[in-house]
């Protein structure tokens, strides 16, 4: 088929007032054919964005095209000014954005966001505009009656239908989609993705896909673009790109991403962070990271050639596929983390260390002058065994936040008993008062999702951790010095010495949780609750986080309490699942059970939103037609 | 409609319990209220006139041996009938003639320049915002924080020195000379020659909040996914600033616009002492001086009144322009 977007050698170039420029996006190259579905990958800050941005020509200051071609139907987008671009904008070319609040005007109707782009754009007026809105929230499966709300009237979900609806107004032939589901709940985000899937396939527009969820993109996609620090180093179709990675960065994206049906999880993770591009890199950029790396790769940047029906950017890559010579391991031959059915077996033997049983918490809500009682939980009942790992799973709204409060006795249940098994005897968490709840909350730790957020800003690693070393053990001068080295090394920052002064802003997101983590376990904790501890960390160190946590569980034999909202981690990391549901405990079992032999239906709903590319590389041939663009 | 309702009710309660503690707050003070007064205003070692108390007594709503609640009542009766007791400073006036008086003087004065203001920064504003880091910004956005910077009453006497005394192009005082007094051209024609430098004053230093309001706000807009995407849509430029970024970025300084109406009735104190402008701001000013209770009493429960019904007016347009305020609320 022939190519609707080509791109050819674009740079983009930022050139901020106080800050050193720097390329975001380097010499890329790439084809579209009409039709096609290609995703775009990589960790974030590795340009997807920015190059979704320029292929929209939305690039703005301190940033611009610095060179190289867009060329869309043989037209290219890059010389145009904004008067003979505009013809373009939304006919041909239209876009769905992050799913955030705001990519609908929030004081506009809705209908009249539609009657912009369509006036716009078309010969449609009047009547026959609302015809076509109609048509359009038919496509998405959206009531009539919201075609004259205001956004904020939708939620969350229905917002991104009409985004999709939006941007179909006008039958374009490229539809560019930056990350349309990401924060929504699992199961709406399948449903979002299947709709566009469906349309894509009716209508035959060509779509990029940028997405950091590598099960989704994996999924929907038939060929994929991976990138790394600006430059794209893998093309490749989608089932081989899951099967037989080229580039070891791909390899360790794939290895990140786990089979939860499979017995023994296995994770690979991709340790260090990728290079400051405002400085001259010389080299391949992954080398410092790449287990793989040979003596070259040090020395010269490898280009993306074809190798195949792919194109990979990768020394190693290529030489290997010289007859003869030694091949490459197929998976990323860095670290690992393995979490066996073993483990998991003996963890149902171990002690109960805390106990809910029938615990309800009710909430009294102000409407206007009445008061009504909501159920956040509704006679829960569950066990923590000592060193095994408790998943809670559930949707926003679930009550999952509620569970967490309860147990760290930040609240206390409105009925049930929440027992606490310590060292010298039963606990009723519920009923302490402020000088036991002390007590108690040294053995019970949060570890919250943002790293980012949970850390003072202010303060060095130093003091971070010597608060609560102070606090909960008294400890002074070189006891305390011996605790805090103790506990980053605990948690893998080393060599101490380089860590110990730093502020968080100059560590990466997953060294961020590490100091989190690092702090929680200052108290000795029995007990962790992590609350999304990997959530907002890139794919391809999440297993950094589960390997550490695990290994505390495994070492320590601390007790941890992992809470989510996605079923796949909880499958990778927990020994047993809990799913909740509306405030109820709807389903409880070995983790590997649960995925295996749902019981729950509303389990079974969750589990089939987790994208499968597994199954959909299986049912489908391994070469498919790949149009790589011309080198150089 | 019920946003609207419920604002109303706010609106109404709020009132009522300010014009209450208007009441309370003299009744507060320790020994009775009159005789202080009285000994205040005619010295301390003051022979106690029974009569003057007594009037004194009236003047506040409270003639003698009325329980506390047939007080309250009249008090309000009096406030029903306009009735504010006598000025000391305009002796015999009553105070609402005095405050009748000096208001139309205030309110198109101040009234105006506050719309011109409003309307010539915002629109400044939202163009320095679309044009970020041109020039035109730059001047707009350097200069209105220098002229920030400087207390209106010190411009205000630098103006009235320059073109009052050296120059002698506008008169240094009074809202009128020559004219009577009434609504023909000779006399409008007076009064505005004589609010030429307050207005000036005020009209300099009057845009700045707006200016750089409406800029922040609006350089904010921009930058939302909304703007962003209506680019991408292919939206020509003048509909993207008017519609998407103007359009948001007016919510605050349209409050904020209602909210400076409502402090109008105080007049602008300083700016009408400094020129002798015969408004509310310099009634108030002598007010305070003279020791002119019953006066100070209206100005401020008129001021109260126009902050209310201001806050008011601006839940209502902020509820027309904010879909969202409706929802939040209800």
């Amino acid at each position: 088929m022939a190519a609707l977007l080509e791109v050819k050698n674009l740079t983009v170039r930022y050139e901020p007032r106080l800050h050193r420029p720097l390329d975001a996006v380097r010499d890329v190259s790439f084809t579209i054919e009409e039709g096609g579905f290609v995703g775009l990958i990589g960790e974030s800050g590795s340009g997807k964005s920015t190059l979704g941005d320029a292929l929209l020509r939305l690039t703005t200051r301190p940033g611009r095209i610095a060179a190289g071609e867009i060329l869309f139907d043989g037209h290219d987008l890059t010389a145009m000014t904004e008067d003979e671009l505009r013809p373009y904008r939304w006919r041909d070319i239209a876009t769905v954005f992050q799913s955030s609040m705001n990519a609908l005007n929030p004081v506009v109707r809705v209908e009249d966001q539609f009657r912009d782009a369509i006036e716009l754009h078309s010969p449609l007026r009047g009547g026959a505009v609302r015809e076509r809105v109609r048509e359009l929230f038919d496509m998405v499966m959206i009531e009539h009656r919201f075609i004259r709300a205001y956004p904020h009237e939708l939620s969350g979900g229905m917002r991104q239908r009409v985004n999709l609806a939006l941007a179909l107004a006008n039958h374009p032939r490229f539809v560019l989609l930056d990350e349309p589901t990401t924060g929504l709940d699992v199961v709406v985000q399948r449903s979002i993705l299947d709709a566009v899937r469906t349309l894509q396939r009716q209508q035959g527009f060509s779509v990029l896909f940028i997405s950091h969820d590598m099960g989704t993109v994996l999924e929907l996609s038939d060929r994929i673009l991976v990138m790394y620090a600006g430059k794209i180093v893998e093309e490749h179709t989608s089932a081989d790109l899951l099967r037989r990675p080229l580039h070891p960065y791909s390899k360790g994206l794939m290895g990140s991403y786990g089979d939860p049906r499979a017995e023994t999880v296995r994770l690979t993770y991709v340790p260090g962070r990728p290079p400051d591009l405002a400085l001259e890199l010389t080299g391949c950029p992954f080398a410092p990271r790449c287990p793989e790396a040979i003596g070259v790769c040090v020395e010269s940047a490898p280009e993306l050639l074809p190798l195949g029906d792919a194109r990979v950017a990768c020394h190693v890559a290529h030489a290997a596929s010289e007859p003869g010579a030694v091949q490459p391991p197929r998976r990323f031959a860095g670290p690992e983390f393995v979490k066996t059915a073993e483990e998991t077996r003996e963890a149902r033997d171990h002690d109960v260390l805390l106990q809910l049983e029938n615990v309800s918490r009710h909430y009294r809500v102000r409407s206007n002058l009445r008061f009504i009682t909501t159920a956040a939980v509704e006679s829960a009942s569950f066990e923590l065994r000592r060193g095994a790992v408790t998943a809670l799973v559930g949707q926003s709204g679930s009550g999952k936040s509620t569970l967490a409060k309860l147990i760290t006795g930040v609240e206390g249940p409105t009925s049930g008993a929440i027992t606490f098994h310590s060292d010298g005897g039963p606990l009723d968490v519920g009923s302490m008062r402020a000088r036991q709840l002390r007590q108690y909350r040294r053995q019970v730790q949060m570890v919250f999702q943002d790293p980012y957020s949970s850390l003072n800003p202010t303060k060095t690693l130093r003091y971070i951790l010597s608060r609560p070393l102070r606090n909960y053990h008294g400890l002074r001068g070189d006891a305390l010095s011996r605790s805090i080295e103790q506990l980053l090394e605990k948690v893998a920052l080393t060599p101490v010495s380089r860590y110990l002064n730093r502020y968080p802003h100059e560590l990466s997101g997953g060294q961020r949780q590490r100091v989190v983590i690092a702090r929680a376990l200052a108290a000795d904790p029995k007990l962790i609750v992590a609350d999304e501890p990997i959530s907002s960390l890139d794919v391809s160190i999440r297993a950094e986080i589960l390997e550490l946590l695990h290994g505390l569980v495994a070492d320590d034999g601390v007790t941890i309490l992992y809470i989510t909202h996605d079923l796949l981690s909880a499958r990778m990391i927990a020994d047993q699942i809990v799913v909740l549901k509306d405030g109820r405990v709807v389903e409880t079992g070995d983790a590997l059970d649960v995925i295996q032999h749902p019981q729950d239906d509303y389990t079974r709903l969750l589990l089939d939103a987790i994208p499968n590319p597994f199954e959909t590389a299986a049912a489908t041939p391994p070469a498919r037609a790949v149009t790589p663009a011309p080198a150089g | 409609m019920r946003y609207f309702l419920r604002r109303i009710g706010f609106f109404l309660a709020t009132l009522w319990a300010a014009v209450t503690l208007n009441f309370i707050i003299p009744r507060l003070q320790p020994g009775d209220p009159a005789e202080i007064m009285y000994k205040k205003l005619a010295g301390k070692d003051a022979e106690l006139d029974p009569a003057k108390i007594q009037a004194l007594r009236v003047m506040l709503g409270d003639p003698a041996g009325a329980s506390i609640w047939d007080q309250y009542w009249n008090y309000f009766g009096a406030l029903g009938r306009g009735e504010f007791g006598v000025s000391y400073t305009y002796f015999p006036y009553d105070v609402t003639a005095v405050i009748g008086k000096a208001l139309p003087w205030t309110v198109i004065l101040v009234g105006i320049t506050l719309i011109l203001s409003f309307l010539i920064g915002t629109v400044l504003g939202a163009f320095a915002a679309w044009r970020r880091n041109s020039r035109f910004d730059s001047v707009v956005t350097l200069g209105s924080t220098f002229i920030g910077t400087l207390p209106a009453f010190w411009l205000a006497l630098l103006i009235l020195f320059l073109l009052g005394y050296v120059l002698g192009w506008f008169p240094t005082s009074g809202g009128y000379d020559s004219s009577m007094p009434g609504w023909n051209l000779d006399f409008i024609a007076d009064a505005a020659y004589h609010s030429f430098l307050p207005a000036a004053v005020l009209m300099i230093v009057g845009p700045i909040g707006w200016i750089l309001g409406m800029r922040n706000t609006m350089i904010m807009n921009l930058g939302e996914d909304y703007v962003r995407l209506a680019r991408a849509k292919g939206v020509p430029d003048r509909q993207i600033a008017l519609r998407y970024a103007a359009r948001n970025a007016l919510l605050p300084s349209v409050t904020g616009l209602a909210l400076a109406l409502g402090s109008l009735l105080g007049g602008q104190i300083l700016i009408e002492q400094v020129f002798d402008y015969p408004g509310v701001g310099r009634l108030m000013g002598q007010a305070i001086s003279n020791k002119d209770y019953p006066l100070l009493q209206a100005l401020l429960l008129f001021t109260i009144v126009g902050v209310l019904l201001a806050n008011l007016i601006a839940d209502m347009i902020y509820g027309i322009l904010d879909p969202r305020a409706r929802k939040a609320s209800s």
